[in-house]
């Protein structure tokens, strides 16, 4: 398969806790004011690659404590992602993405786009657009204080978005 | 008759009686003269008047010029002796502004820093200040006059072209490099620092005080860095002797407030004693040997069992307390202290690195956790201390395992490490380590001096094979990529030129030796005359050093691994398994060189891991000019550090921890590997812990963690600033004020980006971080 990323990540310690190969998806809808990574919205920038070399890289790091989808918009590449998701976790690996949409947007349209299969692959879900008056640099890997740290599971479960300390 | 003639540089040169004459013509000719025959007679006149004076003699240069001027004035021909006077002042002048010596001199005296790369040579240094300056002045001239009268020629010219660099030439007849110092040692019954006499300390706050003492004044001995390899157990000490009179003196209180007695600390102090003499025991913070019993029996002469209770739990709880609080203000002075006193020619503070983490007992815990408090909290204004360098030993059964009795300090020093870039991690549990270890004895846990030194091996005396009181006397590093390039991918010539150079270097390492063996105790009052040296004690002020010496290691370094498989066959070792491979052999036949040398001769030669500090730029520099620029061997600025994979290369920070581990124990003079995070690690500290329970897993000795430290010195910020305060929003150069920027170079930290110099400055710009 097939996935449009900016670049990839070796030992990120700030996409999520722990030692973490991070995925920079390519194409964004969102447009935030003050965004972090511009050069990722373009839909048609960035490089096609296989997902069988990104999971050779992640089994080639002894160190990982699992792997983060950013971006870019993740769930723009939904299909893909949730795919590559579910051989990442069996390698006994976590998965956290990151996306400008809400909990309650994915969940409402979980069986459109593929969104509903990553969800499901999801441990925990960073939400919501970066929004540049409410930046703040004090909570953990996150932009702005609308942004929350949910677990996935736990919400799918009850159909609602549970937060949870990082 | 003159056969010979002296130059100024000392060399003997056949004599040549023209060369008097034109030089007595030209300055005739400059008054209008035209007769040559004139100027040849007063030569042959000056030769006739040196052999008459001189009989046999050979002259110098200088003689016969004094005799040309006198014989001119005595033959009347005063105008031509007037201009040959000015001729020959101009002359010497011109010729001394070309040395080397005089250019640099003036480079020192009116260039600032931050446009000389030789006044940051050093990042230690503040080369704008008068003393650092005048520190270079000494320096430079030192490095001038051993190149010229002292080094064997055929090492001076490698040296001179950069084939080798000799390190430290500026005290290449003076002294030796470093020493692990053993406090314990040094404490017990005083010691004496020149100009009077200082007691065994009694107070865990002397102990610190005569702690920086110790490395201030050896460090004016030596002019590398000093360590010590037990600071926790030698601390531990102080803690015992506080906590026992803190005891003591809340014993007291309690007395005078429960039981109303008046001479409280006279009954105190009786007990004390009482205890002391007769039983030979002391208070102690893990309370378990038996003094609070006999001391209750003694104490029941002034009140109830009920009360002697309380008396006990509030003299326990408050010398609990204020001797953890002691213990933490101690540690602060000592970091604070190490930062600001200044040795080393009075213009550096010291090169100093503290080892702990390994002692459990409760006195040794408490040091360990404050000097890390100590370290976490910063200086006066919360920035980062520079020094001293601060090295957690890890070792299971210690401290590395959740039921180890020290593992809840390991973490405290991860957490340290991750906001201040010290401490530092060794692995006691590496087997090159682990074979010195014994149970049991602190002086056989390895330590690290400073930025990488390692010394525990000996081959001199195999019965001490330990890290207290040695040292590294000196070393010297070969240019590898420079070898890389002459043997055209040629591995087999490569690998001869190799040997040829280390036999040089073996040799140049000797005649350094030879000269540091004739240096007398009274040459090094300290470090010989109070016996930090090993055996030192056992010398008297006249003897020669040569035999206590032979415990201390002699060096050969290496720059560039990467840059030189680059050239031989066009891939470092983080691109190729064949690059692997061949990177692990050159490395290896040093080593093999090496131990054959010390079988031979019974001196510990080493082979070090060079932290390539002036080096770095200096060796590409050259190499540059002379043959151009090779893609990936001359096209940065810096050559990489040792066997490091390049700091430009991207690599996962597992795999080059797999790469690098293989050379730590082949560099058994010193090695470290260093791991770039680009994220603030203080938010991710089980990240942290990963990739140091990594380094001790894949069998690296020493190894660090960078990661930028960034302060705002507006609102006190630390942590990572980009173009803007996260905390006050205040943009660099706003108020006229930039950000601190703490980096690691050469293993020591350099508080702004100013002190680099140019080879590392881009060095640092290339580091490719492990992370966003």
């Amino acid at each position: 398969m097939e996935l449009r990323i900016a670049g990839t990540v070796n030992d990120s310690i700030v996409d999520g806790p722990g030692i973490r190969f991070t995925i920079f998806t390519q194409g964004c809808p969102h447009n935030c004011e003050g965004c972090h990574n511009p050069q990722t919205h373009d839909f048609s920038g960035g490089t096609l690659v296989d997902t069988d070399e990104l999971l050779e890289k992640i089994k080639g790091n002894p160190l990982l404590d699992g792997v983060t989808f950013s971006g870019g918009e993740p769930f723009c590449q939904a299909h893909v992602l949730a795919e590559l998701g579910k051989e990442i976790k069996s390698l006994g690996m976590d998965i956290i993405t990151y996306t400008g949409y809400t909990f309650e947007k994915l969940y409402e349209n979980r069986e459109q786009n593929g969104w509903g299969e990553l969800l499901s692959v999801t441990d925990y879900l960073i939400d919501g657009p970066f929004i540049l008056d409410k930046k703040d640099w004090e909570i953990k890997f996150r932009g702005s204080s609308n942004q929350r740290y949910i677990d996935c599971q736990e919400s799918l479960k009850q159909g609602t978005a549970v937060e949870c300390e990082p | 008759m003159i056969i010979h003639i002296i130059k100024r540089d000392g060399r003997k040169v056949p004599f040549n009686i023209e060369k008097i004459a034109n030089a007595i013509f030209k300055a005739a000719q400059a008054k209008g003269g035209t007769d040559f025959n004139a100027a040849m007679d007063v030569a042959v006149e000056v030769c006739k008047l040196y052999e008459e004076q001189n009989p046999g003699k050979t002259p110098t240069v200088e003689e016969i010029q004094d005799l040309v001027e006198k014989t001119l004035i005595e033959k009347g021909h005063a105008k031509t002796a007037k201009a040959y006077i000015l001729y020959r002042y101009e002359r010497t002048r011109s010729r001394e502004m070309k040395t080397n010596l005089m250019c640099v001199l003036n480079e020192l005296t009116f260039s600032a820093a931050k446009d000389s790369d030789i006044k940051r040579e050093n990042a230690n240094i503040d080369g704008d200040t008068a003393m650092g300056t005048m520190l270079k002045y000494g320096s430079v001239s030192a490095k001038e006059y051993y190149e010229m009268y002292v080094l064997e020629p055929a090492h001076a010219k490698a040296h001179r072209e950069g084939d080798i660099h000799i390190h430290d030439l500026d005290f290449y007849t003076l002294t030796t490099t470093c020493s692990q110092i053993d406090l314990k040692k040094l404490f017990t019954n005083g010691f004496s620092t020149g100009h009077g006499y200082l007691r065994e300390p009694n107070d865990i706050a002397s102990y610190s005080a005569l702690a920086c003492i110790a490395i201030q004044s050896n460090q004016n001995d030596q002019h590398g860095g000093q360590s010590i390899p037990t600071f926790d157990y030698a601390m531990a000490e102080g803690v015992k002797k506080t906590y026992a009179a803190r005891y003591i003196q809340n014993v007291a209180r309690a007395l005078s407030l429960i039981v109303g007695v008046d001479n409280e600390f006279e009954i105190a102090d009786k007990i004390k004693k009482e205890l002391r003499e007769k039983y030979d025991l002391r208070p102690v913070l893990a309370n378990d040997n038996g003094y609070s019993e006999k001391e209750a029996e003694l104490l029941a002469e002034y009140t109830d069992s009920e009360t002697i209770k309380k008396i006990q739990a509030f003299a326990v709880k408050n010398a609990v307390k204020e001797t953890d609080r002691a213990t933490y203000q101690a540690m602060e002075a000592l970091i604070h202290n190490l930062n600001t006193m200044n040795s080393r020619a009075g213009a550096q503070t010291p090169f100093s690195s503290i080892n702990y983490g390994t002692d459990t007992s409760p006195e040794g815990r408490m040091v360990i956790k404050n000097v890390l408090l100590a370290q976490e909290a910063g200086l006066g204004n919360g920035e980062t201390p520079i020094f001293p360098i601060h090295i957690f030993k890890i070792k299971e059964g210690i401290n590395y395992n959740p039921t180890d009795p020290n593992y809840d300090l390991f973490k405290l020093a991860c957490r340290v490490s991750a906001k201040r870039l010290f401490p530092n991690f060794s692995f006691i549990d590496a087997p090159y380590n682990l074979k010195y270890y014994k149970e049991g004895d602190p002086d056989t846990e390895i330590a690290y001096m400073g930025c990488r030194t390692r010394v525990i091996g000996n081959v001199h005396d195999p019965s001490r094979e330990i890290v207290t009181g040695r040292g590294n006397l000196s070393f010297t590093s070969i240019n590898l990529p420079r070898l890389a390039i002459q043997s055209d991918h040629n591995v087999g010539l490569f690998f001869e030129k190799l040997e040829e150079k280390m036999d040089l270097v073996i040799d140049q390492l000797m005649h350094r030796f030879n000269i540091q063996s004739q240096k007398r105790v009274r040459n090094y009052p300290f470090l010989m005359g109070q016996g930090i040296w090993i055996d030192s004690e056992k010398l008297s002020p006249d003897d020669t050093v040569g035999e206590v010496l032979k415990h201390g290691t002699l060096s050969v370094g290496f720059i560039g691994l990467a840059e030189a498989l680059k050239a031989l066959i066009g891939a470092h070792h983080g691109e190729s398994e064949e690059a692997r491979e061949l990177g692990l052999e050159i490395i290896s036949t040093m080593r093999h060189r090496l131990d054959e040398e010390s079988q031979r001769t019974g001196l510990n030669f080493s082979l070090l891991a060079t932290p390539a500090e002036g080096l770095s730029g200096r060796f590409v520099r050259m190499d540059k000019k002379r043959y151009g620029i090779i893609e990936g061997v001359t096209d940065r600025d810096y050559y990489t550090n040792s066997f490091h994979v390049p700091v430009y290369y991207p690599i996962s920070a597992f795999e080059k921890i797999k790469i690098e581990a293989p050379y730590h124990e082949l560099t058994n003079a010193g090695h470290i590997s260093y791991i770039e995070l680009d994220g603030d690690p203080l938010e991710n500290l089980n990240a942290f812990e990963k990739i140091v329970r990594c380094m001790k897993e894949s069998g690296i000795g020493y190894g660090a963690i960078n990661h930028p430290v960034d302060r705002d010195p507006c609102c006190g910020y630390t942590g990572i600033i980009g173009e803007t305060c996260p905390c006050c929003g205040r943009k660099e150069h706003s108020n006229n004020v930039a950000f601190d920027r703490i980096r690691r170079i050469t293993g020591y930290l350099v508080g702004t980006l100013d002190r680099f110099n140019d080879g590392k400055r881009s060095e640092e710009h290339d580091r490719v971080k492990h992370n966003v």
